[in-house]
């Protein structure tokens, strides 16, 4: 590995934030520095872990995560292929861009209940969360496209490159590094799109968890759901990074 | 449009006069034909710029020519319209008899660039097959292990662009070049970016691939050394726009080796280029 020293030091400091995050949580809990809805992080560490909640968590956890990762994928495979399209066929760029900008300037919020009488309730959230995702990987994928040099084109062409050769030799090689970043600056935006769409009405996962906790109080479930539904959203954030920092490597 | 008003350097031989052993007897015999070429570029707000201007140039089969001529004179130009790069304004380019277009279309054209536009994400190995994988050929590994012993750089094949120094960069970009036979080879400043000892070596390496291939080339340079060293042609272009203003026959019996560039031959030929290429033509 290279640069050991900085890295270490990176991963340190790192480590030494969250820990010093958690200690001000527990601390701010167990003071009451923040009143009776800020519960200590061991009060809600015991909740979560509770055997006779476990059932309660994995199927909100199964119900939400399902949606995030079915969001996540239809989002991303439209997103690229659309990118891809308007590449191939720049007559289309301008409307294309103008509709991804349009979709993406909407509040999610405005939509979702258009999307609960079309679809279903269950489905909202997957909705939110694919049109969340498909704007970050069509602009990154679109910008990423043309990130090929006046040098490698001039190469393809002398070449004797066929349109398609080109797209699948340089054009998307080149394009990799920018879908990478899309791919993970993603991640928060399907987890969001997801549990939001649970907010209004659904029958399950975490978004309901948070919204019945809410107003039942039940200060400790809502903050397990939020820690829950936080914790894997970073957890997938920094394997993203690490997949964006390999194809960094590799195509840049 | 009449050539310049009286030629600054009275040209040794007729300029469009056969100087290679080449058959001049119908236009289609010539490898490379710049027919009475000018290119005007259209700026940014209207104004037009005349790049190059009346250039002439007949290359036959086989044969290697320099074209030489300071920064910004449009020598580049004149092989980015023999690449089918850029298109004529007016005049004519023939390759092998037809648009330039078609030679590059048939794959039988070879380019190094002034930047290597090696692929970063390739391996050594996968940046000389490229041009097989283009034209949609089957990767013949014997001919890249042929090249890149003939480059000096056996024992590469996994490296990735990034972890060769620029020189084994130009090599590799040079090998990727003649990867399929082409039957015209392109230069294009390919040792600009390299210190002078470098630079020395590699014009010794070029010159001895080129003289066991014998591919029809056309250098562009701004070194006379250079020039000198390596073809059997050099042109002299004047720059704004960019007209000929000079030719002449490289003597030296081929292989060349070092102590050509030492003669008093090399040394007289190489004052009368470095004086063609002084801005006011002579002193």
């Amino acid at each position: 590995m290279k640069m050991p020293a900085e890295r270490w030091q990176s991963l340190t400091l790192g480590i030494v934030g969250i820990v010093l995050f958690l200690a001000a949580w527990e601390a701010i809990g167990v003071n009451r520095l923040a009143g009776l809805t800020w519960p200590p992080l061991s009060a809600v560490f015991q909740f979560m872990f509770d055997p006779t909640k476990a059932q309660l968590f994995i199927r909100a956890m199964e119900a939400s995560f399902s949606m995030v990762i079915l969001g996540y994928v239809t989002g991303s495979v439209v997103g690229i292929a659309l990118a891809g399209l308007v590449h191939v066929l720049p007559v289309v760029r301008p409307g294309m861009d103008r509709l991804a900008s349009v979709i993406h300037a909407i509040p999610a919020i405005a939509l979702a209940p258009l999307f609960i009488v079309l679809i279903s309730r269950e489905f909202t959230g997957m909705a939110i969360a694919a049109l969340n995702v498909f704007f970050i990987l069509y602009v990154s994928t679109t910008s990423g496209l043309n990130n090929s040099t006046t040098g490698h084109r001039d190469l393809f062409q002398v070449l004797g490159s066929s349109g398609t050769t080109r797209l699948l030799r340089l054009d998307l090689p080149a394009a990799l590094p920018a879908v990478g970043s899309g791919m993970k600056y993603s991640v928060p935006a399907a987890f969001i799109g997801a549990i939001l769409g649970e907010w209004f009405g659904s029958s399950r996962g975490l978004g309901l968890l948070m919204v019945s906790a809410m107003q039942n109080f039940q200060i400790p479930l809502l903050w397990s759901a939020v820690f829950i539904a936080s914790t894997a959203s970073l957890i997938v954030f920094g394997l993203m990074g690490l997949l964006e920092q390999f194809v960094y490597g590799r195509y840049k | 449009m009449p050539m310049p008003a009286t030629p600054l350097i009275e040209p040794e031989m007729p300029m469009n006069a056969p100087l290679s052993p080449a058959p001049a007897t119908a236009p289609e015999a010539w490898a490379i034909n710049v027919d009475h070429v000018g290119k005007t570029f259209t700026l940014d707000g209207g104004k037009e710029l005349k790049a190059i201007d009346d250039v002439d140039i007949k290359i036959g089969q086989g044969e290697f020519v320099a074209l030489l001529g300071p920064s910004g004179c449009g020598k580049s130009t004149v092989l980015r319209l023999v690449a089918a790069l850029e298109d004529v304004s007016t005049g004519r380019v023939t390759v092998e008899g037809s648009n330039p277009t078609a030679l590059s279309r048939a794959h039988r054209l070879g380019v190094a660039f002034q930047d290597h536009a090696l692929l970063p994400w390739l391996t050594i190995r996968d940046n000389i097959a490229l041009p097989y994988k283009v034209a949609g050929r089957p990767v013949d590994d014997k001919r890249i292990a042929e090249l890149l012993a003939l480059v000096g750089l056996s024992g590469f094949e996994k490296a990735r662009p990034r972890q060769l120094s620029g020189g084994m960069r130009q090599r590799v970009s040079i090998a990727r070049a003649l990867v399929l036979k082409p039957d015209v080879l392109l230069l294009d400043e390919p040792f600009g970016a390299l210190d002078a000892v470098t630079r020395r070596h590699m014009n010794v390496e070029l010159q001895r691939i080129w003289s066991e291939q014998r591919i029809t080339t056309l250098l562009v340079t701004h070194s006379v050394e250079e020039a000198l060293f390596l073809a059997d042609r050099v042109i002299v272009m004047s720059g704004r726009p960019g007209r000929i203003i000079k030719e002449i026959q490289v003597p030296f019996a081929r292989p060349r080796s070092h102590d050509v560039q030492r003669t008093m031959e090399f040394h007289h030929l190489a004052d009368e280029l470095t004086l063609a290429l002084e801005p006011e033509g002579h002193h």
